[in-house]
């Protein structure tokens, strides 16, 4: 077992329906204000199509962000990457390196800031009203998503597999 | 302590002037009417009158969220749009889901008051504090020899705003061609496919030459006691997914609102061809299971929902393949089992070109029942419509009134009146096939299978429609919920359809609940139906949200909803309208339901509309409020001046 936070974020777009109380959630906890552009966590969206991806930190094994912080602010810790506020001189390295956008500038401070897992009780995925937000200890997602995968293709030879 | 909820402050646009001003939301107008439908009902009180033209430079078109808009609190995602409606002259309104609502509190506005004529197209944009009305002329269509040209539609509109803004996280609210063509109901659309869309408020949009409204906000809503707050959307959450999560998880979230279309079938309510009857032996070819297991493709929400009860379709038929919207129960019958259109495939369509043009479905698919039930007697000829054939059923020739009516052109520019105004330039005995109360379209609901729902209908302040008040008691056979708030002994008429009794009484509570969602604003898919919420909640969420401590109160907050609907039917009074106007067409009132569960039975208004007077305190000879209602509500000096 590895030292620190063991659990992912599980994002699945398909069962994301746009709603953004992820937004909302998120930025309470940390602003406690609803202000979804300070929000950790954005839904990127294709209102043509119906399709909805949650996208936020990937708390990455081999972060980017981590390698190209000069001075120790952005760590890992288990499975998660932290940002030390005390250390960090904002300049916004981290969010060059980033692929995915893991780290922002906030809008009413405009400092670098980024997930943070909500010490270890993730708002997102606790308010994530259709399970398109879940928090797994890492070594369960494959399984989860093996029985998400079947019921998927269950569903598609027309077998029906109840809800479990 | 700090008053949350509220952005505290609101913007003033002046088209004409080109003028923009930023001002504080004034304390009395919060205390006294709460947000939303209340604030608007108050400005548009004050600043529009009798003589004002709909489609005039006076009137105003307000956009107004509430003390809930973009908190947590589920489903207080929507927004209002209020004006004096170019389609039936009196009191207008739409409101609509998506995010533009929660998006306009965030960039720091209760609402938006917008007067005045731009003289050339122009669209206005806030971004949190810079708020600028820019060039609209290359979004705007062009009159040619007769012809309309041009004109983009409600998705170019907003795409390609967000492309000339760079950030296409800005939220629009847009017109299409049928706004700047002042089609009498054209809608507002913001977010691609959600509509305000009753009573014309894009027409109003169109004639004062403001072709779209884009914002972005970082300032975000503050509650006045978070965790109270907090708390209180905790047992919301509880009652929506755990009290409710069965009933909703086979229904509304589910289906959306198609599920409706069985259930509605089921007990002979819903209008087919033209309101004639109530049920449709092939309602299932519209219905929300075939929808869900041949086309839909994904669901989809509003902001900050539980219910979610929005969803994609894919069509692979042409001409009308593509991914849309999936369509609400009102357009599947005003497209559908009104017009006896059979392929739901033609009604996606039809709803999706609707939300393009940017047209109120109801009101232009009961405006195409009219001429279609016309036809039918003989009344129109091929002449008049150029060409078109207007049989029931015919599907093509409904897609392409849909596009006429949106530029006009045609026959369009007849549609493009409503079923009333409509009726009355053609005649010769068209009159009774224009299904409207008051000029606007009767939604999907028939008072001769449902009593109460013909109240509604005849009372609701912009004309026929449901959300204003309808029972859904009836509906479901809630007997707990009646039992709950109104008594045990009553229960047996409140849930029985064809009772008449309590039903005045009933409707008039109903009226004072939505108006009261309508200004916190939660969605009426939580209030309405299922009814989930009512004053206790409602008193207790905004409490928590404003800090004011007098709206915890729930016979305070009751005391503001029924300003707000009294005050409301004063704008009506002031525009000549009274007990006569309290209406139905005689097809309600006189016409026994020909076939289904409701058949033999007419309406019976007579025996609901004096209790519902008695209830709301208007007087029963003249349908006007009391004076003394006026005045317990702080409304004295309104008395005494119409009779």
């Amino acid at each position: 077992m590895v030292e620190g936070v063991q659990n992912l974020l599980v994002i699945d777009p398909d069962k994301c329906t746009g709603c953004r109380i992820c937004e909302e959630a998120c930025s309470f906890h940390h602003y406690g204000e609803f202000n979804p552009r300070r929000s950790y966590i954005q839904v990127l969206r294709n209102d043509f199509e119906g399709v909805f991806i949650p996208m936020t930190c990937q708390h990455c094994g081999k972060p980017l962000c981590v390698e190209a912080c000069p001075t120790g602010a952005l760590y890992q810790f288990g499975n998660a990457v932290f940002l030390d506020k005390s250390k960090c001189i904002e300049c916004k390295q981290c969010l060059n390196a980033c692929p995915f956008g893991g780290i922002q500038v906030d809008p009413v401070t405009f400092q670098v800031v980024k997930c943070d897992l909500c010490g270890g009780d993730p708002q997102c995925a606790r308010r994530c009203p259709t399970g398109a937000i879940k928090w797994v200890r890492a070594d369960q997602v494959g399984y989860q998503k093996k029985v998400d995968g079947a019921q998927r293709s269950a569903r598609l030879i027309s077998l029906i597999v109840p809800q479990g | 302590m700090e008053l949350g909820g509220y952005a505290g402050r609101y913007l003033r646009v002046d088209l004409s002037s080109g003028k923009v001003w930023v001002k504080e939301t004034p304390k009395e107008l919060i205390r006294n009417y709460l947000g939303g439908l209340g604030f608007a009902v108050k400005i548009l009180w004050d600043e529009v009158d009798e003589h004002t033209d709909p489609l005039g430079p006076d009137n105003r078109l307000v956009i107004s969220t509430g003390p809930l808009t973009g908190t947590m609190f589920p489903a207080a995602g929507r927004y209002q749009v209020n004006a004096k409606s170019p389609l039936t002259g009196i009191w207008g309104h739409a409101n609509a889901g998506g995010f533009f609502g929660p998006e306009l509190k965030f960039a720091g506005y209760d609402f938006i008051v917008i007067q005045g004529r731009a003289e050339r197209p122009v669209y206005l944009v806030i971004d949190d504090d810079l708020v600028e009305l820019r060039d609209a002329s290359h979004l705007w269509g062009e009159e040619r020899n007769g012809r309309f040209y041009g004109g983009k539609t409600t998705f170019e509109t907003i795409q390609m705003i967000r492309e000339e803004l760079g950030d296409e996280t800005f939220k629009v609210a847009a017109i299409g061609p049928a706004g700047e063509n002042t089609v009498r109901f054209a809608s507002i659309i913001n977010d691609l496919g959600n509509a305000a869309g009753r009573t014309g408020m894009g027409a109003v949009m169109g004639s004062k030459r403001l072709k779209a409204i884009a914002v972005r906000g970082s300032r975000g809503v503050r509650v006045a006691k978070p965790e109270l707050f907090m708390e209180v959307v905790d047992d919301a959450y509880r009652k929506l997914l755990v009290d409710w999560g069965d009933a909703l998880k086979e229904t509304l979230t589910k289906y959306g609102t198609p599920n409706l279309v069985e259930a509605i079938n089921a007990m002979g309510r819903m209008p087919v061809k033209n309101h004639w009857t109530g049920y449709w032996e092939k309602a299932h070819l519209i219905g929300g299971e075939r929808i869900r297991e041949e086309f839909r493709v994904k669901q989809a929400s509003c902001f900050g929902c539980l219910v979610q009860c929005k969803y994609f379709v894919r069509s692979r038929k042409e001409p009308y393949a593509g991914i849309y919207k999936g369509p609400e129960y009102e357009a599947l019958v005003s497209f559908g089992s009104s017009l006896l259109v059979e392929d739901v495939e033609a009604v996606f369509y039809a709803n999706h070109l609707a939300d393009l043009y940017g047209m109120d479905s109801i009101s232009l698919g009961m405006t195409i029942a009219w001429a279609m039930e016309s036809w039918e007697h003989g009344l129109l000829t091929k002449e008049e419509t150029g060409g078109l054939d207007l049989s029931w059923g015919n599907a093509e020739a409904m897609v392409e009134l849909v596009k006429k009516t949106a530029f006009r052109e045609g026959f369009g520019n007849m549609i493009a009146e409503g079923s009333k105004r409509a009726s009355e330039i053609i005649g010769r005995g068209t009159e009774r096939f224009a299904m409207h109360v008051k000029g606007n379209e009767i939604s999907a609901q028939d008072g001769r299978a449902h009593q109460s729902s013909g109240l509604t209908h005849a009372t609701a302040a912009r004309g026929a429609d449901h959300l204003t008040s309808l029972s859904c008691l009836e509906e479901r056979g809630y007997e707990q919920v009646a039992a709950e708030r109104y008594g045990a002994d009553k229960v047996k008429d409140l849930v029985d359809p064809q009772s008449t009794r309590y039903k005045g009484w009933l409707v008039w509570d109903l009226e004072m609940l939505y108006a009261l969602g309508n200004s916190l604003i939660i969605c009426w898919y939580e209030v309405g139906w299922p009814p989930v919420f009512y004053y206790p909640d409602m008193a207790r969420a905004a409490a928590a949200a404003t800090g004011i401590a007098e709206f915890g109160d729930p016979n305070e907050v009751k005391r503001i909803a029924k300003r707000i609907a009294i005050h409301r039917r004063m704008f009506n009074v002031r525009e000549g309208l009274r007990r006569k106007d309290d209406t139905l067409p005689d097809r309600f009132l006189k016409e026994p339901m020909p076939t289904g569960p409701a058949k033999g039975h007419v309406c019976r208004l007579h025996e609901m509309l004096d209790d519902y007077y008695e209830a709301a305190g208007i007087d029963k000879e003249t349908g006007v409020p009391k004076d003394e209602t006026l005045r317990e509500l702080g409304l004295g000096e309104l008395a005494g001046r119409w009779r």
